[in-house]
C-alpha cells in the first residue's frame, strides 16, 4: 500500500536532486530544468496533501496553479538564458560573474 | 568727623615736616641734575622758620592737639594729628635748628662727591622724617616716622656703599635698629590690645590713662584697671628695647660706632638730633607709662652704658669713634636722667649735648676733610681719621681749635658752658634720687660720676692730641694746612655760641633758672639736698681741672707713664669685645642656624617636592604603558578582527548566482535544524 509518506520521500527526492541540479550544473538550462523539478517536488505534495482535502480539492487546484505559473516561469527563464547568452556568449553558470559589487 | 580748625601754628608745624619732605622729593625727581643741594638748603632754612614760629606759638602755651581720620579697620579707626606741646615743639625747632647748619657745612664738606645728589635727597627724608617724628599725636604715626628716620640713616651711613666697610656698616646699624623696632611695635600692640587706642594725648596726657598727679610720683604711678600690671612693665620695657636700639644703649650700641663710615656732617646729624635723640625723645613722650621696674631698669641701663661707653673712648684713635663712644656715653646719661623720673632733666640734656656733640662733629670732620686733602696732595697715605697723625693743628685751625675747645668743655661740663648746666643738673638729681633708693641702686649716681670724669678725660686726651703738641706728621710744616671754608666754619662757630649759657639762662652757675626747665614741667619736688648743689659741680669742675693737668702731663709733656696693652687697655682698645662677640657667637649662630634651615629647605621640602614628581612621572610611565598596550591594543584588536572578519566574509560574494543559491539553501538548513533541535 503506498502511503503520504511514500509521496514525501519521492517528493524530497525530487527536490534534492533539483537542488542538486541548480547548484551544481554548469548549464544554465538545466539550472532551469532543477528549479522545474523542485517546483514539480512541491507539486507532488501538493497533490499528496490534497487526498485529505477531498471535498474541496484545494491540493489539485494549487497544483494546477503552480503548473501554470511554472509554465510561464519557465517561458521568462528562458528569455533570460537566451539573453544572458547574446551578452556573455555562453550559459556556462561559473562564467557568469557579475552579480556582485 | 569735621575738618579741624586749621590755626597759623598748626600750619607752621605741618609745613616744617613737609617742606624737607617736598624738598626730598623735588630732589629725587631731579636726580642727577640737583647738585649743589640748593633745595635741601631752602627747604630745611623755610621749615627752621616755620618751626621757630611754630615755637613761638605754642611754647609756654596750652597744647595744640589736631587730628584727622587716615583708615578705618572695622569699628577702629585711626588718626593722623599733630600734638604740639612744649616737649614737641622744643623739638622740633632743635631738630631744624641742629639741621641747617649741618646742611650748610655739608655744601663744602661733600663738594666733588660723586654721588651728591643722593646725598642731599636721603638728607631731606632724614629731616622730614625726624620733624614728623617729634610732632606725631599717636603711636602708630609716631612709629612710621621712626622706621623712616632708620631706613634714611641706613641710606646715609651705606652712603659710600662701594666700601665694604660702609656697607657692613648700614647693614649693622640697620639690623640692629630691626631688634629696636619690633621693641617699639610691641609695646604699643599691648598698649592699643589692652586700651584701644594709640593716642598720645589719650595715653598720657593730663586726664589721660597714665596720667600722674605730679611728677614728684612719677615713680609711683597706680597702674590703670583696665591693664594688669605685668603687662605694663612688659610695655615700658619693650619700648625700652626699641629706644636702647634707637639710642645706642648696650648692649646694643654696637651699631653707632660702626654707623661712622658715613659722611662726618651725617654722623654730626645722627648724633645730634634726628636719630639717637628720637629714642630719648620717645620716652619722654610716653614717660607716664614706665612703672618702677621699668624706670630701674631705664636707670641701670643708662649707667652701665654712660661708664662703658665712656671706658671705651679712652682708647680709641679714630676721632669719629671718640665722638661716637662719647655720644653713646651721654645718652646713657640721658637714660638714667628718665630713669630715675626727671624726663625733663633728659630732654635739657638732650638739647644741649644737640649743639655741642654736633659742633664736635663738625670740627672732626673740618680736620678729616684738611687731612684728606693732605693725604690726597702728597701721597701720604694716612688714616685721615687716625688722631695719632694729628697734632699741632691749633696754629694752622685755631678757628677750629676754639670753636671744639668750647664744645669739648662743654661735653665735660666745665662751669659757663651749657653742658655744666644740664649734665650737673642731671648728677644732683640722681644723687638727690639715689638717696631716696635703699638697694644697690644707689651706686647708679657714683657710676655717672666715675663716667662723667672719664668722659673729661677722653675728650681732653682728644684735643691734646689733635691740637695741642708737635705735628705728627712732617710734611704738616710744610704743607701748612689751613681753615676749612667759611660754609664749614659758620655753622661751627653757630653752633659754638649755642654751646655757651647764654642761650638757655642768664645766671651760668644755676641750672635752675634756665628757661628751658623752667616750661617743659615744673620741676619735680625731688626732696633737695642742698649741699649737693654745691658739691656736685665744684667736685666736676676741679675733676675736669685735674684732668686737664693730667692731659697736659701724659699728651702734651709726653710723659705717658703707662705702658699700652695691659689688659684694662686692650679690654677698652678693643671696645669691651662686643662686635667679637657678636660676630663670634650671635652672627654666627644665626648662620649656623640658617644654614640648617637651608639644608632642610634644600633636602627636605625640595627632596618632598622632587620626590613628588619623581612619583607623578614613573605613574605616568605605568598610565602611559597601560595605555599603549591595553587600551590601544584592545582597540586595534577590535580593528584587525574587523578587517580579519572582513577579508574572510568578502570571498562569499562570487557573483555566481549559484553561489548565492548555495549559501541561502545552507542557511535555511541552520535554520530548520535549529528549529528541530532547540523546538523538538
Amino acid at each position: 500500500m503506498i502511503t503520504l509518506t511514500h509521496f514525501l520521500v519521492v517528493g524530497a527526492c525530487i527536490f534534492a536532486i533539483g537542488l542538486y541540479a541548480v547548484i551544481a550544473r554548469r548549464n544554465a538550462i538545466l539550472v532551469l530544468v532543477g528549479i522545474e523539478l523542485m517546483i514539480n517536488a512541491a507539486i507532488l505534495n501538493l497533490v499528496a496533501f490534497g487526498r485529505y482535502d477531498s471535498t474541496r480539492y484545494g491540493g489539485q487546484a494549487f497544483a494546477l496553479f503552480a503548473i501554470v505559473l511554472a509554465a510561464a516561469g519557465v517561458a521568462v527563464a528562458l528569455a533570460i538564458i537566451l539573453n544572458v547568452y547574446k551578452h556573455y556568449k555562453t550559459i556556462n553558470p561559473e562564467d557568469i560573474n557579475k552579480l556582485r559589487d | 568727623m569735621p575738618l579741624p580748625t586749621l590755626t597759623y601754628p598748626v600750619l607752621a608745624a605741618v609745613s616744617a615736616v613737609l617742606l624737607p619732605f617736598v624738598g626730598f622729593l623735588l630732589q629725587a625727581l631731579m636726580g642727577k641734575r640737583s647738585q649743589n643741594g640748593a633745595i635741601a638748603l631752602i627747604t630745611i632754612a623755610l621749615s627752621l622758620l616755620a618751626a621757630g614760629y611754630t615755637f613761638a606759638q605754642v611754647w609756654g602755651n596750652e597744647p595744640i592737639h589736631v587730628q584727622w581720620r587716615w583708615f578705618t579697620i572695622g569699628q577702629q579707626v585711626f588718626y593722623v594729628g599733630l600734638l604740639l606741646d612744649n616737649v614737641s615743639v622744643l623739638m622740633l625747632l632743635l631738630v631744624a635748628f641742629v639741621a641747617l647748619p649741618v646742611h650748610a657745612y655739608s655744601v663744602a664738606y661733600m663738594k666733588g662727591d660723586s654721588g651728591i645728589h643722593r646725598y642731599w635727597t636721603y638728607l631731606s627724608l632724614f629731616c622730614s622724617a625726624m620733624l614728623g617724628l617729634v610732632v606725631a599725636d599717636n603711636l602708630l604715626l609716631m612709629y612710621v616716622c621712626w622706621e623712616l628716620v632708620g631706613f634714611a640713616s641706613y641710606l646715609l651711613i651705606g652712603f659710600w656703599f662701594t666700601r665694604d666697610a660702609a656697607a657692613a656698616a648700614n647693614k649693622k646699624a640697620f639690623i640692629v635698629n630691626r631688634i629696636g623696632d619690633i621693641g617699639f611695635l610691641i609695646g604699643f600692640a599691648i598698649l592699643y590690645s589692652f586700651l584701644g587706642t594709640l593716642d598720645l594725648n589719650t595715653l598720657f596726657g593730663q586726664e589721660g590713662f597714665f596720667a600722674t598727679a605730679s611728677g614728684a610720683e612719677a615713680s609711683g604711678i597706680i597702674a590703670h584697671p583696665k591693664i594688669p600690671a605685668g603687662w605694663l612693665t612688659t610695655a615700658g620695657l619693650a619700648f625700652f628695647l626699641g629706644a636702647m636700639a634707637k639710642s645706642a644703649q648696650f648692649p646694643l650700641h654696637v651699631w653707632l660706632p660702626a654707623a661712622m663710615e658715613g659722611p662726618t656732617s651725617v654722623s654730626s646729624l645722627i648724633h645730634a638730633a634726628t636719630m639717637v635723640a628720637a629714642g630719648v625723645f620717645l620716652l619722654a613722650r610716653i614717660f607716664p607709662l614706665f612703672d618702677d621696674t621699668a624706670l630701674l631698669v631705664i636707670a641701670t641701663t643708662g649707667a652701665v652704658t654712660a661708664f662703658v661707653a665712656a671706658y671705651f673712648a679712652l682708647t680709641q684713635y679714630d676721632i669719629k669713634k671718640i665722638l661716637a663712644y662719647s655720644t653713646i656715653s651721654q645718652l646713657g646719661f640721658m637714660m638714667v636722667g628718665i630713669g630715675i623720673g626727671m624726663y625733663q632733666l633728659a630732654l635739657f640734656y638732650l638739647v644741649t649735648h644737640a649743639f655741642f656733640k654736633c659742633l664736635l662733629f663738625l670740627g672732626a670732620g673740618a680736620i678729616i676733610h684738611e687731612l684728606q686733602h693732605l693725604n690726597d696732595k702728597h701721597q701720604l697715605g694716612i688714616d685721615p681719621q687716625d688722631i695719632r697723625h694729628m697734632g699741632g693743628l691749633r696754629k694752622y685751625m685755631p678757628i677750629t681749635f676754639v670753636t671744639m675747645l668750647i664744645a669739648s668743655l662743654a661735653l665735660a661740663g666745665f662751669p659757663l658752658t651749657a653742658g655744666y648746666l644740664s649734665k650737673d643738673a642731671l648728677l644732683i638729681h640722681a644723687f638727690e634720687w639715689a638717696a631716696l633708693q635703699n638697694d644697690a641702686s644707689v651706686a647708679i649716681p657714683y657710676v655717672l660720676a666715675v663716667a662723667s670724669i672719664l668722659t673729661s678725660f677722653y675728650i681732653l686726651r682728644l684735643l691734646a692730641k689733635v691740637f695741642l703738641g708737635s705735628p705728627a706728621i712732617g710734611v704738616m710744616t710744610s704743607a701748612r694746612p689751613h681753615e676749612a671754608s667759611a660754609w664749614m666754619l659758620v655753622p661751627m662757630l653757630v653752633l659754638a655760641a649755642c654751646s655757651l649759657f647764654p642761650l638757655f639762662t642768664t645766671s651760668p652757675l644755676n641750672y635752675g633758672q634756665a628757661w628751658l626747665l623752667q616750661k617743659i614741667l615744673p620741676m619735680a619736688a625731688l626732696p633737695p639736698l642742698p649741699l649737693l648743689h654745691v658739691l656736685v659741680p665744684l667736685l666736676t669742675t676741679m675733676a675736669t681741672v685735674a684732668m686737664t693737668l693730667l692731659v697736659w702731663q701724659w699728651y702734651v709733656k709726653q710723659k705717658y707713664p703707662l705702658k699700652a696693652g695691659g689688659l684694662f687697655f686692650r679690654l677698652s682698645q678693643q671696645q669691651g669685645y662686643v662686635d667679637v662677640f657678636y660676630d663670634r657667637i650671635v652672627a654666627a649662630a644665626v648662620l649656623r642656624c640658617s644654614n640648617v634651615l637651608f639644608w632642610v629647605d634644600k633636602h627636605i621640602i625640595d627632596g618632598a617636592v622632587n620626590g613628588l614628581a619623581a612619583l607623578g612621572r614613573i605613574l605616568a610611565a605605568i598610565a602611559g604603558w597601560v595605555d599603549q598596550r591595553l587600551v590601544d591594543g584592545f582597540v586595534r584588536l577590535v580593528g584587525k578582527l574587523a578587517w580579519g572578519l572582513g577579508n574572510v566574509l568578502r570571498r562569499s560574494q562570487t557573483g555566481r548566482l549559484q553561489d548565492y543559491m548555495a549559501s541561502v539553501f545552507f542557511i535555511i538548513l541552520v535554520i530548520l535544524l535549529y528549529h528541530l533541535i532547540v523546538q523538538a
